[in-house]
């Protein structure tokens, strides 16, 4: 992904390392690295968070903003859904040959692996729930991800930062009137409730899944890569597990070579328990994300004092 | 239609401040860890975050001189940074216009013969949108430059100034902007030498009436260069903290 260059000899070390269980970091093969978690620190969006994997204040660093607009039905769309449009930029702050249109290719790609976890049935957020009138008006969840500073494992923090700002999101009340004519036709209309107190969490959040990645090192696999060792991966699978253990998405990366199927039976069932270990992390994180913000409800909202913490 | 009351006959402004005050502003350097200089810059709503890179290799042989670095600028709005969501493309013009506007106001600044056949990257995350684009970015850059400790002959400090209502007012937010009346004025000062590093204006104004505008923004100019000079004696004095 990234143009680290390593030489022979430094690849050699990482690959028999993992093989014997060893990881440049002192990581065991299927430890994390740490988080850091922050919530709602753009005052416009929804909601918005800031998730940080790496150790020593050094790790992929991702923002992600949740916009809600409300959007006119038209013909040929569900008739009765909301619906969720995922946006992931690579920042050239992450990597040089992200600017301009150098991050083009890998921004379509987190883009449309973002959407494949959170677009559909298998997010846990009810669609249903989104959808203001049938066949008239519905809520469409923009989530915008940009992604600062890449040191391996992109698509976990993605799916981190998305499931914190998605927990942080609360929606404007709508109210929703029926009309009926003389003719006895019924006639929905609708007011969004312009209050920025009078606000709903968006249900179902907490159902999303977590994403665990593994990347295959010689004859080992390693969760949470770092970016050295991405650039030894032969092969990626990442592995998205809600929290009622269903496997929600799937996908295999990297080109250097194939998975054997009974890796992969393996792979599945240890990213469920790594999933458990990793959504139980969350949630102290997200309850200390949290009580930060309420902290300081009292200082004028600023972002910077955020960036302090982080 | 009508037009909205930009300056209540009290003398105040939309969002309750004079027509000399500036918007509350809190910056912050060295925010990002990976970037060689960074900074965080907050004026009012508008919120900036920039990252430093550099002097380094020139991705492209090409770009470089043998004489002085070059310095290379990228702008982009966060398409959750306005009230209603946008996304812009890479190639918008008026996104490429901040960043050459910034290029050119730091080609003068920065001490580029001291760096020969190097880049300087310069990357600009516009968070938050409300009016004031290019003063924050620039101000922002400033901070992050200093904080990468590139060599500069001083400090970029700049504000914008409009005229409402036979008043000059100082620092517009993103209403006053809007208004198609209002003159809008950016001008980026050298603090030291009082020198204008960039002077750009919209809409009309009469001549007689320039001279005060320009002097409210130089008199911003000053109040920003202490904000700035004091985060960057915060990110020094937190650095010779880890030292010792």
């Amino acid at each position: 992904m990234t143009s680290l260059i390593l030489s022979p000899a430094e690849q050699d070390y990482i690959i028999r390392g993992v093989e014997s269980g060893f990881r440049a970091d002192g990581r065991g093969s299927l430890d994390r690295r740490e988080v850091s978690l922050r919530t709602g620190m753009i005052s416009q969006a929804n909601g918005s968070a800031r998730c940080r994997i790496g150790n020593l204040g050094v790790g992929t660093d991702v923002l992600v903003g949740v916009k809600a607009e409300v959007n006119s039905w038209t013909p040929g769309e569900p008739e009765d859904l909301g619906s969720i449009v995922c946006n992931v930029e690579c920042s050239p702050s992450a990597a040089q040959e992200f600017e301009g249109r150098g991050a083009e290719e890998i921004n379509v790609e987190l883009t449309q692996l973002l959407d494949r976890i959170l677009n559909g049935p298998q997010s846990g957020l009810d669609l249903k729930k989104l959808c203001i009138i049938p066949k008239q008006a519905y809520w469409v969840l923009h989530i915008d991800a940009l992604v600062l500073d890449v040191k391996g494992s992109i698509v976990d923090t993605l799916v981190w930062a998305t499931r914190a700002a998605l927990m942080s999101t609360s929606l404007p009340r709508v109210v929703v009137e029926t009309i009926g004519d003389e003719m006895g036709n019924m006639q929905a209309e609708f007011d969004v409730v312009d209050d920025p107190e009078d606000l709903t969490p968006l249900e179902g959040a907490e159902n999303l899944p977590i994403s665990v990645t593994f990347s295959q090192i010689g004859k080992r696999y390693v969760v949470d890569a770092s970016e050295q060792e991405e650039a030894v991966t032969q092969a990626k699978l990442t592995v998205a597990v809600s929290p009622v253990m269903e496997i929600c998405a799937i996908q295999k990366g990297g080109m250097f070579r194939g998975f054997p199927p009974s890796l992969l039976a393996e792979i599945l069932e240890t990213a469920q328990r790594i999933a458990r270990e990793e959504l139980t992390r969350f949630d102290v994180h997200y309850a200390q994300a949290k009580s930060h913000l309420s902290s300081q409800a009292d200082e004028p909202s600023t972002g910077s004092t955020f960036l302090v913490q982080f | 239609m009508s037009r909205q009351e930009l300056l209540s006959p009290e003398g105040l402004r939309v969002d309750g401040r004079r027509a000399n005050e500036l918007r509350r502003i809190s910056c912050r350097a060295s925010v990002l860890n990976s970037a060689d200089g960074s900074s965080y810059y907050e004026q009012g709503n508008t919120k900036v975050l920039v990252a430093v890179y550099g002097p380094r290799e020139p991705r492209q042989k090409s770009l470089a001189h043998h004489d002085q670095a070059t310095i290379n600028v990228e702008f982009n709005v966060a398409p959750f940074s306005t009230s209603e969501r946008r996304k812009r493309s890479k190639g918008d013009k008026r996104l490429l216009e901040v960043a050459s506007f910034v290029k050119q106001t730091f080609e003068g600044a920065i001490q580029t013969t001291v760096y020969p056949r190097s880049q300087i990257d310069i990357y600009i995350h516009l968070l938050q949108h409300d009016g004031g684009t290019l003063e924050t970015c620039i101000n922002a850059a400033t901070l992050a430059l200093v904080d990468a400790g590139i060599s500069m002959v001083d400090y970029v400090c700049a504000c914008t100034a409009g005229f409402i209502d036979e008043t000059p007012v100082l620092d517009l937010n993103f209403v006053e902007e809007s208004s198609i009346e209002t003159p809008d004025l950016t001008v980026a000062v050298l603090p030291r030498s009082g020198n204008i590093a960039l002077l750009q204006m919209e809409s009309r104004l009469h001549s007689s009436k320039l001279e005060g505008v320009l002097e409210l923004a130089t008199e911003g100019c000053k109040h920003i260069h202490k904000k700035l000079d004091e985060a960057v004696l915060a990110a020094a004095g937190e650095l010779a903290k880890k030292l010792s």
